[in-house]
């Protein structure tokens, strides 16, 4: 067939050619200042240790992110060699054998594994016993105020208690809308995505409730005090009208950041990166502040464990070199770079005691105790399923298609059974 | 006569509504592209620019020409492997008797039916166990498979219409079947073979299951997936790139459309119809 | 005689190997593949073992099995009845001749040839609920409060369907134009002969003599729209609140999160649905005919 003869040398040369040359590929995601970071650390380390690293870009959203991850490493590709993992996949994708045990590496090479949030890494990096992840940083949810419209309208501090709260939102969005139709009381995350969940975890906690396992390894949500903080969220979009309506279909973490950093909101819920994009807008700078988010009078402040881990595949043909790449990116001087330029909570804690630190950005300092304190979410290999079923029934409240109660209930009868399936 | 003016009168409503809902999006898709903000809508100022398509060729990040290459790589391939696949077939099931002449292309026609999601899994199993996610032929191979039949039907319609004689002529004077099939037949049906292959390289492109399981990142990943995944720069998802991007792709597709229209037409509705 | 046709079915054997081999390699191996997955417990965090048809048995509880199949059917039924109507509409505007016609036709096929994920993207835009086309024209038209398209369960249905219909029409318009053209236009000069009115000469000329062209676009579309994937992947992600999870993005999802059991399970009952409406397309069309 001397007509296929050249056709099928050029599909064999195809199929060959995609053998990869060993390289160290880093797969990681986020918003485009950090990505655009990523690359600068990525020069910093070549130049540093002479290895090349091949920035495999994500998406922002997580869900896609851990989507992109799971279905490389579960194909047992050899890429991506190192990436990084939201706080809350570390336990599913440890639990599945797919990463590398980074015990040995650590030994080798001396690494005091104190001079890391000791909680974060035994709650999360640890699976039967091995650190399985290094944290690169922890985030935890804050609220964002408004200096200057707090001033404007009298008042001397941001909310404490939700009761304040929407006192305070509610007079100065009905103000404000005089000039601004788009103006909003306060903005949080709402679509239905992991997201929401840190969102109901921390409004959840400060009203007493929250998400936890029993002693049984049951996991509980359906109590009262999850049922009041799950009206009050309700109320916030449709009765009392401070949230706007798009908050449980379209607002995820920029979204609310933007109509923040276009002036439109009073009070933002929000992680730490947000800090700095809004120190960067002119428009802003110096009008902006962070604090505990509110609780409900009488109960605790509560913020959500966030942030990202990073870890080798156990798949990878450079370990070693994805190793010094690991050692790199929690070494004290990224780590205080990251925290100067993107704002990011330094998975170290000695970080937070440099001096350059405490200069320009002191809020750090004051958030090293929030971090110390925040709520985790359940680290269980099969967690993604249970976020799924609960944002399921979360979103499906706030859009008014079920009563927080039912929600709660029906959410809960979800996850019993879910549970029963995927556990040994 | 009455009913000559009402004929009128739905045709000028018809023609319009027609063209409006055709072409709105599509002009829409191309405005915006050409915008910096959306805000406009609302009252802001119109920008025009072209930043938007700079931005997207220019930034390698967005790997958005990896996705065009791969595209159009993997969608070449696959609908010259099907055209040659296909053509022995359907020389095949239209000249020669054999059992299974009649089956095996009702088999085709169920199989053109099938789910993508009900192979995909299984085959993402067979492609990491030889390694080929995130590589040509891990798209290559399921494409094929996947478009043979429509191509397989396109062609029978086409070889069936050549007479027989030609052959049995050819064959007196000595040529073998694989001559008359390259020299005879895939000349005169040529109408048939481009049909086939413009659709085969449309479904190509068009595809996104398989792809958003079977490739993991731009060395491989199709402009279906970077196009669903564009998040660009931004959580937010930035129109007037998505725009451009998508203008990119589209306005080329459309206008091979436009121009090989005939064959996709006569393609699609010969083995749609009966006889 | 008897040795050339020997070597004609050798000869037939060998071109349609090819074929025959790819299909079997990457279609049938599968689908049995899939099947015989979907009677494990296989998770990728827990050791995999054999459970016959638990996979099935648990599905079938699940509430939202249940919704996605109603879901799915019902987004079927309304998109394809719309494809229908508009499909037959346009069809019967393109076969009249008139100025602009070739144009009309020629614009037809855009729809068609733009990527799924392309055309998702694009509506999305357009059902945005700040900047999208649409809630724009409710908005100076003032024939309403802005939709919230994607954000409402039937909001988010409506979204969809429009968007498929939409990209789907050309194809039903063509094969049914073509469909038009097979009618002899001596009927119709016979029935205006004995003065039948336009609505006649279509209910009783026009309807009738197109059904085979009609049957098989609407089992097509059908088979399509059951089947349907990208769109809806990309404009909801099955949302909000999963109710606009198609079965194939519930298949889907389980995959994602590392239960190729299960999701072994819905491919396999989605691949059912569909064979069964198959077998009706070959039964329907008629096809043996055309060979």
């Amino acid at each position: 067939m001397r007509i296929l003869y050249p056709f099928i040398l050029s599909l064999l040369s195809f199929i060959t050619s995609c053998s990869r040359p060993r390289e160290l590929t880093f797969m990681v995601g986020g918003s485009p200042n950090e990505l655009l970071y990523w690359e600068k650390v990525i020069g910093e380390f070549h130049e540093k240790t002479g290895i090349n690293v091949k920035l495999i870009r994500q998406p922002t959203d997580t869900d896609q992110r851990r989507q992109g991850i799971v279905i490389a490493l579960r194909s047992k590709s050899r890429d991506p060699d190192v990436f990084l993992m939201d706080v809350v996949w570390v336990g599913a994708i440890a639990s599945s054998g797919w990463l590398e045990p980074l015990d040995s590496y650590i030994e080798r090479d001396n690494l005091d594994l104190n001079k890391f949030f000791s909680r974060v890494v035994d709650e999360v990096d640890r699976y039967r016993g091995n650190v399985m992840a290094l944290p690169v940083y922890v985030d935890g949810g804050l609220l964002y105020y408004r200096k200057d419209l707090l001033r404007k309208y009298g008042y001397t501090n941001p909310p404490e208690t939700w009761e304040e709260l929407l006192q305070i939102a509610k007079k100065v969005q009905a103000r404000e809308r005089q000039k601004n139709k788009n103006f909003w009381g306060f903005v949080w995350q709402g679509a239905m995505y992991e997201g929401l969940i840190c969102t109901f975890l921390e409004f959840s906690s400060s009203f007493g409730g929250g998400i936890a396992t029993d002693s049984t390894g049951r996991i509980v949500v359906n109590i009262p005090q999850n049922v009041e903080a799950l009206q009050f969220m309700q109320d916030l979009i449709h009765t009392y009208k401070i949230s706007p309506p798009n908050t449980y279909t379209e607002l995820k973490e920029e979204e609310v950041r933007l109509i923040f950093d276009e002036g439109n909101a009073l009070l933002e819920r929000n992680w730490p990166y947000a800090w700095g994009l809004h120190e960067k807008n002119p428009e802003l700078k110096n009008k902006v502040g962070i604090t505990k988010l509110p609780h409900k009078k009488g109960k605790r402040s509560a913020s959500t464990l966030g942030g990202w881990h990073i870890g080798i595949s156990r798949f990878s043909d450079v370990k070693n070199e994805a190793w010094e790449f690991v050692k790199f990116v929690t070494s004290y001087e990224k780590q205080r770079d990251f925290a100067l330029n993107l704002g990011w909570n330094p998975g170290r804690v000695d970080v937070y005691a440099d001096t350059v630190i405490e200069k320009t950005a002191p809020h750090l300092v004051l958030l090293k105790d929030v971090f110390e304190n925040a709520v985790a979410r359940p680290s269980l290999p099969y967690y993604s399923g249970v976020s799924q079923i609960l944002q399921k029934h979360l979103n499906s409240a706030l859009s008014l298609s079920e009563t927080p109660q039912e929600a709660l209930q029906n959410a809960q009868n979800e996850i019993d059974e879910f549970i029963k399936k995927y556990e040994d | 006569m009455k009913e000559v003016y009402v004929k009128k009168i739905l045709i000028v409503i018809g023609s319009v509504f027609f063209t409006l809902f055709v072409l709105i999006p599509v002009i829409w898709m191309l405005f915006v592209s050409f915008t910096r903000d959306l805000g406009f809508l609302q009252g802001g100022g119109v920008n025009l620019t072209l930043s938007n398509y700079i931005n997207i060729i220019s930034n390698k990040n967005l790997h958005m020409l990896d996705y065009l290459k791969n595209s159009i790589i993997i969608s070449t391939i696959t609908s010259f492997l099907v055209i040659f696949i296909t053509g022995f077939g359907a020389y095949a099931i239209t000249r020669f008797n054999f059992p299974g002449k009649f089956t095996i292309p009702l088999m085709m026609l169920a199989i053109s039916i099938f789910p993508q999601i009900s192979i995909a899994g299984y085959l993402f199993k067979i492609e990491s166990n030889l390694r080929l996610i995130n590589t040509y032929p891990a798209l290559i191979f399921p494409y094929t498979a996947w478009t043979a039949p429509l191509a397989l039907w396109i062609l029978i319609s086409y070889f069936s219409q050549i007479p027989r004689e030609l052959d049995e002529a050819a064959l007196v004077d000595g040529a073998s079947r694989k001559n008359i099939l390259l020299k005879i037949i895939f000349p005169l049906s040529t109408p048939g073979l481009i049909s086939a292959f413009l659709i085969v390289f449309i479904a190509c492109i068009n595809e996104l299951l398989f792809a958003l399981l079977l490739t993991t990142d731009y060395r491989a990943q199709t402009i279906s997936v970077g196009i669903t995944l564009f998040q660009g720069l931004h959580g937010e998802i930035p129109w007037g790139e998505l725009m451009a991007s998508a203008s990119l792709v589209t306005v080329p597709l459309i206008i091979l459309t436009l121009f090989l229209q005939k064959y996709i037409i006569s393609g699609l509705t010969r083995g749609g119809v009966k006889g | 005689m008897k040795i050339k046709k020997n070597g004609e079915i050798r000869t037939a054997y060998f071109y349609i190997s090819p074929l025959l081999t790819i299909i079997l390699l990457f279609i049938l191996i599968p689908i049995v593949g899939t099947f015989i997955n979907s009677l494990y417990r296989d998770i990728s965090y827990l050791p995999s073992r054999f459970t016959g048809f638990t996979n099935y048995a648990e599905l079938i509880k699940l509430s939202d099995f249940w919704n996605s199949l109603k879901f799915t059917t019902l987004f079927t039924a309304v998109s394809v009845s719309l494809e229908t109507i508009l499909g037959i509409s346009f069809a019967l505007l393109l076969k009249e001749v008139f100025t602009g016609r070739s144009f009309l036709r020629t614009i037809l096929l855009i729809p068609w040839a733009i990527p799924t994920a392309i055309s998702a993207r694009l509506w999305q835009l357009m059902y945005n609920y700040n900047y999208g086309l649409l809630n724009y024209f409710l908005d100076i038209t003032h024939t309403g409060a802005k939709v919230n398209w994607l954000g409402t369960v039937h909001g988010a249905f409506w979204a969809i369907t429009i968007a498929d219909v939409w990209k789907t029409t050309p194809f039903m318009t063509l094969i049914l134009l073509a469909g038009l053209q097979t009618i002899p236009d001596e009927l119709y000069e016979q029935a205006m002969v004995d003065n039948a009115s336009m609505w006649k000469r279509f209910l009783y000329i026009t309807l009738p003599l197109l059904r085979p062209a009609l049957v098989v676009a609407l089992i097509f579309r059908t088979a399509d729209a059951l089947r349907i994937f990208d769109l809806v992947y990309v404009l909801t992600g099955g949302g909000p609140a999963g109710s606009t999870r198609t079965i194939s993005i519930l298949g889907f999802h389980y995959f994602v999160n590392g239960d190729f059991g299960t999701g072994s399970a819905v491919s396999i009952i989605i691949f059912l649905l569909v064979f069964i409406f198959s077998l009706f397309y070959i039964k329907a069309g008629r096809f043996k005919e055309t060979l």
